[in-house]
């Protein structure tokens, strides 16, 4: 499955506005208006101008919050969200609910704290959010994230994302065994996706500090059926098969 | 079953293609649904208690003080995810000690510290349910108490009376041993050790909080990130 845009015009469109150029104009507004976020649960929250509204949006970065507030906008941003914004792209201070700043160690120990996965979802979230692939939550469809080539006015999303860690079992494992991989692989063909799955291996390195996460190694597979009496009419576009 | 029937797989993701991508976006046109807040004259007002976590209501507007709130002798107090929801709709000034209206910043800081009983996750659960008309209250904690006369207590300093209390309000009716089954069904999930959190009951105009009746549902909230 190749990308499918929405319309003819949407193709153009999303070549016109590169994805890569709406973040950095992201970017420079967040620093220059020295955006803060604070702290709550598994969220961080933050108020933005007109400006950053439109940019957040386009760039697909959190959740409007719906206020009576008139001169600022609420966004919610999702802890890879945020850890992307202000570990990553260094445009984004986080607070603690007490007010005090927290820096990129505590930020991670605090998500690490709250969700015992952070580090292997932050690292898919990241190495695609790099290639510029817009990223959001999958918990609708039972995966960890779906990834947009554009905005998702644009272009349907492509891929279903599920992040798992090269050789640990244990009882978090996922598609541990083949009713696993046929549930989800029609789950993913039934809205019209493609299963990616996300190998992360930490090299050893353990997850103490943030800076574990540039040792880790990213393996991308994607799984998919594979169809016999759809392909015999042009053998030159049969499908990779499951690997 | 349809192992294989291939034709069929394929015409359900055309089919279900569009209404799912629906979903996708709803989220990014959420700022041009601003208009869907009322513009308010009569905006209620309420002084902020540290003490209590709660904050009691010295005017009240408008129609949905029937379903909101708590009274203890005669004085509505609100729950933080209350006070917060009222806030956030422009329904509800929230004062400090000096008067001085507190910025929707300062309400969402208050939620973020869970010093009052309530997280984020918790608010936005109850932000959802009480949008979509719900009536919800915290699980456990009587609608309206009258202090007999007589009884020498001082409400603003027996946060007890306020709070959760361990014994159940008359008005809910659950047996001990439905409860344990349920929590031994969910064990599995890791929802063996919540308790309920919220009463939700449906949408009623005529919700009466001296007769509320029993709650269609509780609600549990599970922790763990798995």
């Amino acid at each position: 499955m190749g990308p499918r845009w929405k319309g003819r015009a949407s193709e153009a469109k999303a070549l016109a506005d590169p994805m890569s150029k709406i973040i950095s104009d992201l970017h420079s507004s967040l620093v220059q208006s020295e955006a803060h976020a604070v702290l709550a649960g598994y969220s961080a929250l933050l108020a933005v101008e007109a400006e950053q509204t439109e940019l957040l949006n386009r760039a697909c970065f959190g959740r409007h919050i719906v206020t009576a507030e008139k001169d600022k906008q609420w966004y919610q941003l999702g802890m890879e969200e945020g850890f992307y914004l202000c570990h990553s792209l260094k445009c984004l201070k986080i607070v603690g609910e007490d007010n005090s700043m927290k820096n990129d160690d505590e930020l991670w120990l605090y998500m690490k704290a709250k969700k015992e996965t952070f580090p292997l979802l932050y690292k898919a979230y990241s190495h695609l959010r790099k290639k510029n692939w817009v990223v959001r939550s999958g918990s609708q469809y039972g995966v960890d994230f779906v990834a947009y080539r554009h905005h998702p006015s644009l272009v349907h999303s492509e891929y279903a994302v599920l992040v798992l860690a090269e050789g640990e079992d244990g009882e978090n494992g996922r598609l541990r065994v083949w009713s696993d991989i046929h549930c989800t692989v029609r789950l993913c063909g039934g809205v019209a996706k493609t299963l990616l799955i996300l190998t992360i291996n930490k090299n050893g390195q353990g997850t103490a500090t943030p800076s574990c996460l540039e040792q880790y190694a990213v393996e991308e597979r994607t799984i998919s059926r594979w169809s016999p009496e759809q392909c015999r009419e042009d053998p030159a576009t049969v499908a990779n098969g499951i690997k | 079953m349809e192992e294989n029937d291939c034709d069929s797989w394929e015409k359900a993701s055309d089919n279900e293609d569009s209404y799912v991508d629906e979903i996708d976006e709803e989220d990014y046109y959420m700022s041009g649904f601003i208009s869907k807040l009322q513009f308010r004259k009569d905006i209620s007002k309420a002084h902020w208690n540290n003490e209590l976590g709660m904050a009691e209501v010295v005017e009240k507007k408008g129609k949905m003080w029937t379903t909101t709130g708590i009274v203890r002798n005669g004085k509505t107090y609100c729950s933080i995810e209350e006070t917060l929801f009222l806030a956030e709709i422009g329904a509800l000034y929230l004062l400090d000690n000096n008067d001085l209206c507190l910025p929707l910043k300062e309400i969402y800081e208050k939620i973020a510290n869970e010093k009052s009983g309530c997280s984020w996750e918790l608010f936005e659960v109850y932000r959802h349910l009480k949008s979509l008309g719900y009536i919800v209250g915290r699980h456990g904690v009587p609608w309206i108490v009258k202090i007999p006369k007589g009884r020498d207590i001082n409400i603003t300093s027996d946060p007890v009376s306020l709070q959760v209390t361990p014994k159940r309000h008359g008005v809910m009716d659950v047996e001990p041993k439905e409860e344990s089954s349920l929590v031994a069904l969910f064990y599995n999930i890791q929802i063996n050790e919540v308790r309920p959190v919220f009463d939700v009951y449906l949408p009623n105009r005529k919700f009466k909080k001296s007769c509320p009746g029993d709650p269609s549902f509780l609600l549990y909230l599970t922790c763990k990130y798995v």
